[in-house]
């Protein structure tokens, strides 16, 4: 069977999805769709996609479409969702959930009740270094986990950043939790399915480190950090904005062993211990080390060589569980639960951050 | 007669507004983004005390912005397109800021737009090499295969056009070459593509279309206001060009020195043929930045013709030989600043890890705790 997909939002994002969904043999992408007919006619155009709409109503009216990726600015996706699902649609959706966690609630309940499936492009948690971590701890070499710090860097010169700074109009600025909101689901999808199923409590502070001049919008605070607390469990997120190079990393503290996860170059390193005593214990680690680097450069290597190493190979991997899941009738890659949890998060991070907005 | 120039603060922009105030223009309304460089117009005004200079700030992709920015005006130089970034970017700055734009002037009568277009909307793969391109030569039929700068020109001009036929106000479009001068990009990707430290010099012996930026301005305000012109597209570059190689050869001599690798275009096809297969094979696990067809339009040597141009009474301002000269001394002084920018930010991190380092630890965190 092969599925039919319609994209909605035919934004920079849109062209990630419909390059790795064209991978696919069991998926087509029949049509696209967005306000703006300039941008969904250009997306056609340069993927061969053979219908594009402004009216979204018309395009799941004209198409028996199976899948609807859903790449708008959140404020639209609780609306877009539940058509979807009405009209007998799975859905792919591009994250943030939705504008609060309760509005989340409400798009996920519409999925329940039309018995249709919904995931959420959480791609890092699909990535090499994500899935390595997963059966480290599922073996038990971790032991119980005690920490995790998940670091987010953040280029504001890049495209989007720049876009956003220079337009005080954009729709990020109506998001609750403004930048932040849009950027760190990733960041905190990495640590919570290692937390246990208990309150969080959660303590966040964003401020401004660029200077005020007259390029950007004054709001917009571009430093986070967050400190978790659950069951005996903490975790620390860093949304980074300033510091170079910009990384993008995870270190995970469990009771038998530390690893550190680098989302950029798709590694995952165990700390060494010292297992010798005195000079020998500082002068053997350091080449363990080196020997742990070296197989990951031959792992990264294979990778190449078979054609592993997209820029989004976890949303591929992501799509391929997800399409599956449809295929076969099992359940979803991200349980709905997880998906809640980290809007909640969210909504709590831009409470603290940004009171004033949500008052 | 009060003429709108959008992206009035861009590279090109600015030259405009001062040629159209040298030609006697003197109520021009600017529009330019939140964050232009309004100070470098400002500059120009106080030259020009008799001239009525407006500043018209918003973005062309609202409609609100864009019926400011028309209101009660004659004449329109539309210079503001996306430069770089993902296609949407480049279609929502260059396409959707071109349609409201066009949606704002609707059917206003007297009304003469002029646009600045490029040579990328040319179909020049199927010319084969070194062919003339004229103001005749078709558009290109398969704009996905180029890059999305060139797809987003294309769809721009079709637009005026398609707007031109249905309002019927006057049209004047320009292609311009390679624009350069002082506070513009030094080197162009017809000469070739930078990769880290290392300059592929792909144009080889291909003369480089380049048009000063003040000879650029200079077509634009001449052509944008020449009775004869409406309906017409010119191209635009300058006289006696040099070579891609000649370029980069001074560039070495009179600039910085470049490390630089020679492909010739036999290789540069074959390489684009095995990249495009690796491409496929692989998914796209390394971007297909050579393709054949890319090759041809960028690198094929074609020789665009100005002859249009300078029959209706254009003339170079500044001379090849000193629009390079000024580029070079001014892009010599953009690389020593850098450094000297760099060495004071060297110093500085040094300066304040020495504070730091001088600070006891608690105040160190106490000053964390405050300010988080």
């Amino acid at each position: 069977m092969t599925l039919n997909i319609g994209i909605v939002g035919c934004g920079k994002i849109a062209d990630g999805h419909i390059e790795e969904i064209q991978k696919f043999s069991c998926a087509r992408v029949v049509a696209v769709c967005d306000l703006e007919p300039i941008l969904a006619e250009q997306l056609a155009r340069r993927y061969s996609v053979p219908n594009w709409y402004t009216d979204f109503d018309l395009m799941l009216f004209k198409h028996r479409l199976d899948v609807i990726h859903i790449a708008t600015p959140p404020h639209s996706h609780l609306v877009l969702a539940r058509k979807s699902a009405e009209a007998g649609c799975h859905v792919f959706l591009e994250k943030p959930l939705a504008l609060t966690a309760e509005d989340g609630r409400r798009l996920i309940e519409c999925f329940k009740k039309a018995h249709r499936k919904m995931t959420i492009n959480y791609w890092y948690k699909f990535e090499g270094p994500s899935l390595s971590l997963s059966d480290f701890v599922a073996k038990g070499q971790l032991g119980d986990p005690v920490h995790f710090d998940s670091f987010c860097g953040y280029d504001l010169a890049g495209g989007f950043g720049r876009a956003v700074l220079a337009d005080g109009r954009h729709w990020v600025h109506r998001l609750p939790g403004k930048l932040f909101q849009n950027v760190i689901d990733h960041a905190i999808y990495k640590i919570t399915p290692f937390l246990p199923e208990e309150p969080l409590e959660i303590v966040a502070r964003g401020y401004r480190r660029r200077p005020l001049d007259d390029n950007d919008t004054d709001e917009v605070l571009d430093e986070l950090r967050v400190m978790m607390f659950c069951g005996g469990v903490s975790a620390y997120m860093t949304f980074c904005s300033h510091a170079r190079p910009v990384a993008h990393f995870m270190r995970a503290h469990g009771t038998k062993n530390t690893v550190h996860l680098d989302y950029t170059f798709r590694t995952m390193s165990i700390e060494e211990k010292q297992t010798v005593p005195s000079g020998l214990g500082r002068l053997l680690p350091p080449f363990k080390s080196s020997w742990q680097g070296l197989r990951q450069a031959t792992h990264n290597a294979r990778e190449f060589a078979g054609s592993h190493s997209h820029y989004f190979e976890g949303l591929n991997r992501l799509l391929s569980l997800f399409y599956q899941s449809i295929l076969d009738d099992t359940p979803v890659p991200i349980p709905y639960s997880e998906i809640l949890r980290v809007s909640e998060i969210i909504d709590e991070i831009s409470a603290q951050v940004y009171p004033a907005v949500l008052a | 007669m009060k003429v709108l120039v959008t992206g009035a603060a861009g590279f090109l922009g600015t030259a405009v507004v001062e040629r159209l105030l040298d030609h006697g223009y003197t109520d021009i309304r600017c529009n330019v983004r939140r964050g232009g460089s309004i100070p470098m117009l400002g500059a120009l005004a106080s030259r020009y005390a008799d001239a009525r200079i407006e500043y018209c700030i918003g973005n062309l992709k609202y409609q609100d912005d864009a019926n400011r920015a028309v209101d009660g005006v004659q004449l329109i130089f539309h210079l503001a397109a996306g430069k770089s970034g993902a296609a949407a970017d480049l279609f929502m700055d260059s396409v959707v800021a071109s349609r409201n734009l066009l949606d704002a002037v609707g059917g206003q009568k007297p009304m003469r737009i002029v646009l600045i277009s490029s040579f990328g909307v040319y179909g020049i793969a199927e010319l084969g090499r070194g062919a003339r391109v004229t103001e005749q030569t078709a558009l290109e039929q398969h704009p996905e295969w180029r890059d999305h700068y060139s797809h987003s020109k294309l769809r721009q001009e079709q637009l005026f056009w398609e707007y031109q036929r249905r309002n019927g106000f006057e049209l004047v479009v320009l292609r311009p070459g390679v624009i350069y001068g002082p506070g513009g990009g030094h080197f162009s990707n017809r000469i070739g593509l930078t990769i880290g430290k290392w300059q592929l010099n792909l144009g080889g012996g291909n003369l480089l279309p380049l048009t000063y930026v003040e000879n650029c301005a200079e077509a634009v305000v001449v052509a944008g206001t020449h009775e004869r012109a409406a309906g017409q597209v010119y191209n635009v570059h300058d006289d006696s060009l040099p070579t891609c190689r000649e370029y980069l050869r001074a560039y070495k001599k009179y600039v910085a020195k470049v490390q630089s690798i020679s492909v010739p275009y036999s290789g540069l096809r074959m390489l684009a043929r095995m990249l495009t297969k690796y491409h496929k094979y692989s998914k796209g696990q390394l971007p297909a930045i050579f393709t054949p067809y890319k090759v041809a339009t960028t690198w094929g040597g074609n020789h665009f013709d100005n002859s249009k141009l300078r029959s209706i009474g254009w003339r170079q301002l500044v001379s090849t030989d000193d629009g390079l000269r000024r580029s070079f001394a001014a892009f010599r002084a953009e690389l020593k600043s850098n450094k000297t920018a760099s060495v004071a930010a060297d110093l500085t991190v040094t300066t304040n890890r020495k504070q730091a380092s001088e600070v006891p630890t608690h105040s160190i965190d106490r000053q964390f705790q405050e300010r988080i």
